[in-house]
């Protein structure tokens, strides 16, 4: 038995039945030996198949694929709102990265800090506020585009049949979307933070049975202090980056298996 | 539209999709690269040995190819929001840039302000948590609420998030377009308009209008767009069908 590796398809079979000259076999080989360790087939065939594309026809669009008579060419910038607030959320990401070298919720005590960390991030900060204007405004923006892409897909019933699950999931994330929001404008702790986490915590208490225990756990108590600043603080740059990215490309894998839902 | 539909049901999506040929002239890929000659037709040679032995062992393998119909994401989607994607970041800049967020009085628990509100996209779950009018005195409890009004506006939002959730499981079939589907989109305009009056609702301290008017336009209002809706959908349906009618008798004058 032989330690060398039995080549399987022939290749120099097939080289010899062909008659060859040198520098065809020269070419053949140096292909041959690049191929099995490249895989350049793979590569050119991608290559090959977008000249053709680009250069003999366009690919028919889904309309005269179809045959759909141009009926529905209004609906094609609504499918770009998923992409849109996957954009958004990113732009989002790296800004609040940015933001999370100079933002801090106060260690102990004094939940004033967090929002002396805000005045110094927009007064004193090189393109600060420009920083803080960019993850305000591409939160504001993720949200609308969400908020826009569910209603897309609810009018071309893209949640039907085989799509329950990636509905459901989308609903998750719109409302995993709008906390983000929530926790995102109590950490500045201004007059708006403040009150807006007022109805948060008599909101938890409300609920029946469990109310207590949630508002113990979202809020760190009954009433706004230090410990809320700093559980929506881990809750907003923590936690939900983590669960809200993971689910996103979950959402994104089903789309991309199931295909796009345009409607037939 | 095809004519040769002949199932009862309103097809409003132009018939089978079937895929259109492409023209007689255009030579195919494999032709054009079928004249080639020399070392390029040497390489092509190889590439189509390699493909049918990918493709070997492909069907060697247990690897099963999933049917489902839908438009695939790459690169139809993809390319096209890529190409967008820019404009887009640009445009969220612009923004950024012209029109800068406001920080407000620092928190201070001893100061109620005269306007308390949440950001713009939490007013319609802020206009559920104002509802407590609707919360009904109970005769066999003796006038008494059987939860708290606040309670109650909890428990409103879960209703109407649990009622989006359910749509697909009410829903099913393959009607795609509102046309398609009067009720449905009947429905979600509904919703869209009961969406903004809560809004509405939950900032009526600056609403200049009667406070009670304006609890009854935001049940109202949802409901007389429903009802515009559908009936407005329902003519653009009868619209499709009478365009089918016409075509056909066209085709085949009744006797």
């Amino acid at each position: 038995m032989s330690l060398e590796k039995k080549d399987d398809m022939d290749h120099k079979g097939w080289m010899k039945r062909k008659e060859l000259t040198p520098v065809e076999t020269t070419f053949l080989t140096a292909l041959i030996w690049m191929d099995k360790r490249l895989r350049i087939v793979d590569y050119l065939e991608l290559l090959e198949d977008l000249y053709y594309k680009v250069n003999m026809q366009m690919p028919k669009s889904h309309t005269e694929q179809y045959d759909l008579d141009n009926k529905f060419w209004y609906w094609y910038p609504l499918y770009a709102l998923g992409s849109f607030s996957t954009l958004a959320y990113i732009v989002a990401a790296v800004s609040g990265a940015l933001l999370g070298f100079y933002y801090a919720p106060a260690q102990t005590g004094d939940p004033s800090t967090a929002y002396n960390s805000i005045t110094f991030i927009m007064t004193d900060l090189q393109f600060g506020f420009m920083l803080r204007s960019i993850h305000r405004w591409s939160a504001q923006v993720m949200v609308a585009a969400v908020f826009l892409h569910m209603l897309r897909v609810y009018f071309t019933g893209a949640y039907k049949e085989p799509r329950e699950l990636n509905w459901l999931l989308g609903i998750v994330l719109i409302s995993l979307t709008m906390v983000f929001g929530y926790t995102g404008y109590l950490l500045p702790w201004d007059q708006l933070a403040f009150w807006a986490g007022q109805i948060g915590v008599e909101m938890s208490l409300s609920i029946p049975l469990a109310g207590e225990w949630i508002a113990q756990l979202l809020f760190g108590g009954f009433t706004l202090s230090q410990a809320t600043l700093q559980r929506m603080y881990i809750i907003h740059v923590f936690l939900l980056p983590f669960v809200v990215t993971t689910l996103i490309a979950i959402h994104i894998g089903i789309v991309w298996v199931q295909g796009i839902a345009e409607p037939h | 539209m095809s004519d040769h539909e002949t199932s009862d049901d309103t097809r409003t999506d132009g018939g089978s999709p079937g895929i259109v040929a492409p023209d007689d002239e255009t030579p195919t890929w494999r032709e054009r690269k079928e004249r080639t000659t020399g070392l390029s037709r040497l390489t092509y040679e190889y590439f189509e040995r390699a493909r049918r032995e990918d493709q070997d062992l492909r069907t060697e393998s247990d690897y099963v190819e999933r049917d489902v119909l839908a438009f695939p994401t790459w690169p139809h989607e993809t390319v096209r929001n890529l190409s967008i994607a820019a404009f887009f970041t640009g445009m969220i800049f612009f923004l950024s840039a012209t029109m800068p967020p406001h920080i407000g009085a620092p928190a201070n628990p001893s100061s109620t302000p005269a306007i308390i509100l949440p950001d713009w996209y939490l007013y319609w779950s802020f206009g559920l948590l104002k509802l407590g009018p609707l919360n009904p005195d109970l005769a066999i409890l003796g006038g008494q609420k059987l939860t708290a009004d606040r309670t109650y506006g909890v428990l409103a939002n879960v209703v109407v998030v649990g009622f989006i959730a359910i749509v697909p499981f009410l829903n099913k079939g393959s009607a795609r377009r509102p046309v398609e589907q009067p009720f449905w989109s009947a429905v979600g305009v509904g919703g869209v308009v009961f969406a903004f009056t809560i809004s509405l609702l939950a900032v009526k301290n600056l609403m200049p209008m009667n406070v009670h008017l304006l609890f009854d336009l935001t049940f109202l209002l949802p409901i007389v767009a429903t009802t515009v809706t559908y009936a407005v959908l329902k003519t653009m349906r009868e619209g499709y069908m009478y365009d089918l009618n016409r075509r056909y008798y066209r085709l085949r004058p009744p006797k």
